[in-house]
């Protein structure tokens, strides 16, 4: 990120150092073409992304109907409901508990890949990305046929083990941990691969250093290995926090938010208020309350990020 | 900019002219001049049903000279639902639309009123049921015209096997095929002590308690016959009375009977249990049976469709009813109208039921004893007591007589089969009542 | 940042003590036992819906062992490749990820080239405002969108809602922001002495672009194209909101809404609608897999 902010800056002094003579006509122009070649991308996320952010804030103000305006009522009912609760509750366990689990399981497994000889790598890396590779939708119905009540594939497998039928989707803690399962399954790739191009990029005399210095296993990770992935970690962890907060197919698909609502998360429960239920503006408001916790992550992480990135 | 945008639009409005025309192309028929009229209709499962009213309209449109293109727009995941929540909010789509239960009363102020069409159907056909006219009906209003096609009762449909063995009862005997059941003995009771049995058995019934209608239907059908309702006609809270508490009562004691993860069962979940053969019942219309008529026949020969059992207050089977309504916007409404007319006289009707397999269910008193339900087998007469033919029960919907719109959210939510799960986890009686009277109050916002 | 500036290529010495070498046998053959149960745990479900496609729907309901196929069948798929409708599906899909990727490259690289290495007022903010648009999930925006998207129906009469070409307006949103992204880091690499000497022969900023910058970032142009084609086929809530007629979907959500009935059950084609709609970004993906991850990494090596 830090990367980004800094080479345009870099790129323009340098060049306004170096220019002479009809300099300021020249940047007049190269400034207009810079700003219409931009301006696609500017409207697009103008348009699409932005507007329609602040529409949702409008229509959260709205009746049911979307005929009268009725300030935070739509939040003071929400506030009220125990569903609600229950909803912001289990967004957050799913989205924290899924993180850390694909991050340390990432972790790990980009370790296993990294020890073994280079020449083989090549064929782990790509076995082991396959899930990240199918589209969640297509992937989840797999899932959903390993775990059906009557022909679940792992009740089957249990049963020679005397354990079971586990009730995959049906019972309210299972169902969660079934959720978060599939969700790590999916994203657990992503960080082994980010992970991987980090640790490539840390270099041997360091662990060498620290072998010298006696430095253990663990000793070795811990002052070495974590220090240098720290940017990687905090912003895979970022980007993987936005979009598990934001999943919807998995939940969709596999639960559709049951069992007695036990695994709605925002982005479920919106759509089933929100469009299923045709109250678009309470719809609205629910999913207007994944802003504030994203962006809560996202200043912790970047101020960390920019942080390191002075101090380097 | 704006004109470059412009361009754009066209050229995309283009392509998607010239492919919708690729698309549509197999459907359409014959471009005539008395216009075009396009239809949503539910997709049916069964294998060919979906051509019988293909075939009609069709036929219809010959006649009529009329363009007609034809959708199949499945219900699982709720895509009808959502299609119809979508050309309600753009006011643009399909001229006819098939609708299940509630979406008519929900799109009540954008549907073309069908009074003229329903007089002469109803004159013809006879009185549709009382379910029907709940839905359908809106101050004397007929808010789209009933469909046979999609509309069903949710009975049980038993094995005769593992029922006679295990629970010791005969349901070929209490429902006897041509004849009116001698079910007298099949109340709360007895389903209850059958339940038990069966579960000691290991082939318990299989009723699920997720939020999809198959599940929401036992429940209202189960509430109603202890006379219990959430909200009441005039749209009072009647959560805490002693019918609700009894209702909860008997699915706590039934729930201990339940496969264990029946909280999550959907609309297919009871199909594959009973096609499986690990449970001795479900409710459910003859789809189950049918899919084990293909895949499993040993087990479709041991299937019996029948009765509800009865309660204190009375008889109550779950009807799913679905409609095809037309929207005030739509631009050919007559045709819209003469197409339905064509789609519900007795002969079409007909037809479509026998493509159906005998699960469709026509809502008029006068076509409930049509000979497919006779001759359906094996085993010879299992669906003779699907359609009611002796009016030995009362038809209802869950939710009702609540005014539709708050018994839409009750329905669609699952606030019976919520409540259901959680007095049965343990929560205390008083608890489940107030989290569902919180749950109607939020149903009766507008 | 700073680990880039560490100079990989310098000799190493080679450090030996007598344990090390057994210490490493194990660790190797410890790495290789965890990688199996990881990879057994990765690839199940694909070879699961693999094993199910190939199963008849009588020998699913038969219930017999699911990893084994008795009778093996290809039913599901003559079946599938002979329907219409999830032909149709397949096409529009294609269409539209083919579109997206298109539209998502006309606006992102010229971005990019702008942001890397033109100035202008908000240039800065831009460049770094462009990955938070990523902050705003489109969980967050379908229900807005819809609503807009019904009015401007409303208004103009151009209808958007239940057409596949909404999802051309639709998913832009979700490809520019990081193909962008990805773009400026790899522009931002390429030293600025190739395009001042190119301006200085006469060269337009345009033809700077064209000739210079997209054929150095070419394997960053492959990463970008492949990283938009795979979301926008994969994208699952955006049609499932904005359409909904049979003609009208795309893969993911037309198996999943069409080939799952609620009553009966024919998982032997669920199973190979789902492989089979998982295919094009698995062919991809093996023939592309390092630009894949060069895409993928792309955060991870300039960030």
């Amino acid at each position: 990120m830090a990367d980004v902010v800094l080479h345009p800056d870099r790129a323009a002094t340098s060049k306004t150092v170096r220019k002479r003579g009809g300099l300021h006509n020249m940047l007049k122009r190269k400034s207009t073409v810079a700003f219409l070649m931009a301006l696609p991308l500017i409207l697009l996320i103008a348009i699409l992304v932005i507007y329609p952010a602040f529409y949702a804030l409008h229509l959260a103000t709205l009746n049911k109907s979307m005929q009268r305006f009725i300030g935070l009522s739509n939040f003071e009912f929400l506030f009220k409901r125990e569903t609600f609760w229950l909803v912001v509750k289990q967004s957050c366990i799913f989205a924290i508990t899924a993180v850390i689990f694909k991050a340390v399981l990432g972790f790990i497994i980009a370790h296993f890949v990294h020890n073994i000889p280079a020449k083989g790598q090549r064929k782990w890396r790509g076995m082991l990305l396959v899930p990240w590779v199918i589209p969640p939708a297509m992937s989840t119905l797999a899932w959903l046929w390993l775990f059906d009540p009557s022909y679940s594939a792992f009740n089957y497998t249990l049963s020679f083990f005397g354990i079971g039928p586990i009730p995959w989707t049906g019972d309210e803690m299972w169902a969660r941990f079934s959720v978060i399962l599939v969700n790590i399954w999916v994203g657990a790739p992503f960080f082994m691969i980010m992970y991987l191009a980090a640790l490539k990029s840390v270099p041997d005399q360091l662990y060498e250093a620290a072998a010298i210095d006696g430095a253990n296993w663990w000793q070795r990770i811990w002052y070495v290995t974590l220090p240098m992935m720290r940017n990687i970690i905090a912003i895979t962890t970022l980007f993987s926090l936005i979009v598990t907060f934001a999943n919807f197919d998995i939940v969709r698909i596999l639960t559709a938010g049951g069992p007695l609502d036990h695994t709605h998360i925002f982005a479920t429960w919106a759509f089933r208020i929100g469009i299923e239920g045709s109250d678009i503006p309470l719809g609205a408001s629910v999913s207007l309350f994944m802003v504030p916790i994203l962006a809560v992550a996202a200043i912790f992480i970047l101020r960390d990020i920019s942080k390191r990135g002075n101090e380097a | 900019m704006s004109r470059r945008k412009l361009s754009r639009r066209q050229f995309v409005a283009a392509t998607a002219l010239t492919s919708a025309a690729l698309v549509t192309a197999p459907y359409v028929r014959g471009a005539h001049a008395a216009g075009k009229l396009s239809i949503g209709f539910w997709d049916h499962w069964v294998p060919g049903a979906n051509k019988a009213s293909t075939d009609i309209v069709n036929a219809w449109a010959e006649k009529e000279k009329v363009e007609v293109q034809i959708d199949y727009i499945p219900s699982q995941g709720n895509k009808n639902l959502l299609t119809i929540a979508a050309e309600a909010q753009a006011k643009s789509g399909h001229d006819i639309l098939a609708m299940p239960t509630w979406w008519p009363h929900a799109q009540a102020e954008l549907l073309e009123p069908m009074n003229d069409v329903m007089d002469g159907l109803i004159k013809q056909n006879g009185e549709p049921n009382g379910t029907v006219k709940y839905l359908g009906q809106s101050k004397g209003k007929w808010l789209a015209v009933p469909a046979s096609v999609g509309s069903q009762i949710k009975g049980p449909c038993s094995r005769i096997d593992l029922m006679k063995q295990h629970a010791g009862i005969d349901v070929q005997a209490l429902y006897p095929a041509g004849a009116p059941p001698k079910a007298d003995s099949w109340n709360l009771e007895t389903f209850l002590k059958a339940a038990e049995a069966c579960h000691k058995a290991g082939v318990p019934f299989g009723i699920g308690l997720g939020e999809t209608s198959d599940n929401v239907d036992s429940a209202g059908a189960f509430f109603q016959a202890f006379g219990a309702a959430l909200v009441d006609e005039k749209g009072n809270l009647t959560v805490k009375t002693d019918a609700v508490r009894q209702a909860l009562e008997f699915y706590k004691k039934l729930i201990a009977f339940l496969p264990p993860d029946a909280g999550a069962w959907d609309d297919s979940s009871n199909n594959k249990w009973l096609v499986s053969g690990r449970g001795a019942m479900i409710m459910n219309p003859p789809s189950a049976w049918a899919v084990a008529k293909r895949d499993a026949p040993q087990v479709a020969e041991q299937c019996w469709t029948h009765g509800f059992p009865s309660g204190p207050k009375g008889r109550f089977a779950p009807y799913l009813a679905y409609f095809w309504g037309t929207w005030s916007f739509s631009k050919n409404k007559e045709a819209a109208k003469s197409v339905l007319r064509t789609l519900s006289q007795p002969d079409a009707i007909e037809k479509m039921c026998v493509a159906s397999g005998g699960y469709d269910l026509p809502c008029y008193e006068k076509l409930t004893t049509l000979k497919v339900w006779q001759e359906e087998a094996p085993p010879k007469g299992t669906l003779y007591h699907y359609p009611n033919p002796h009016n030995h029960q009362t038809l209802s919907i869950a939710a009702a007589p609540a005014p539709p719109k708050i018994a839409q959210q009750i329905y669609t939510q699952a606030t019976l089969t919520k409540m259901c799960l959680r007095y049965s986890k343990g929560e205390a009686m008083e608890k489940t009542l107030a989290w569902a009277e919180g749950e109607c109050e939020g149903f009766m916002r507008s | 940042m700073t680990t880039a500036t560490i100079d990989k290529a310098a000799p190493t010495r080679t450090v030996k003590y007598g344990s090390m070498s057994r210490d490493r046998a194990w660790a190797l053959r410890w790495s290789y036992f965890f990688l199996v149960i990881f990879a057994i745990f990765f690839l199940t479900p694909p070879i699961y819906m693999f094993i199910t496609s190939l199963k008849s729907s009588a020998e699913i309901s038969a219930a017999t062992n699911p990893w084994w196929v008795f009778h093996p069948t290809l039913e599901n798929y003559t079946g599938l490749l002979t329907s219409n409708q999830f032909l149709r599906f397949f096409w529009n899909s294609a269409i539209v990820s083919i579109f997206v990727v298109t539209i998502t490259m006309l606006i992102a690289v010229p971005a990019a080239f702008a942001l890397s290495r033109m100035r202008f007022w908000g240039s800065a903010t831009l460049a770094t405002g462009v990955f938070l648009t990523y902050l705003i999930p489109e969980t967050l925006l379908f229900i807005p969108l819809f609503k807009m998207f019904a009015v401007v129906g409303d208004w103009t009469g151009v209808q958007l809602i239940n057409r596949w070409y909404v999802l051309l307006i639709l998913y832009p949103t979700l490809t520019v922001p990081f193909c962008t992204w990805i773009m400026i880091g790899y522009f931002a690499s390429i030293p600025k002495e190739l395009d001042e000497a190119a301006i200085i022969d006469g060269a337009s900023w345009f033809q700077t672009l064209t000739r210079i910058f997209i054929p150095v970032a070419l394997p960053g142009l492959i990463a970008a194209t492949i990283f938009a084609f795979t979301v926008s086929w994969a994208q699952f809530l955006y049609p499932l909101v904005f359409t909904t007629s049979t003609d009208q979907l795309v893969m993911p959500v037309g198996i999943i809404t069409t080939l799952i009935k609620g009553d009966v059950f024919n998982w032997g084609q669920i199973m190979t609608g789902a492989l089979l709609g998982a295919a094009p970004p698995l062919i991809i993906y093996a023939f592309l897999m390092d630009y894949y991850i060069a895409g993928l990494t792309a955060g991870a090596t300039k960030g």
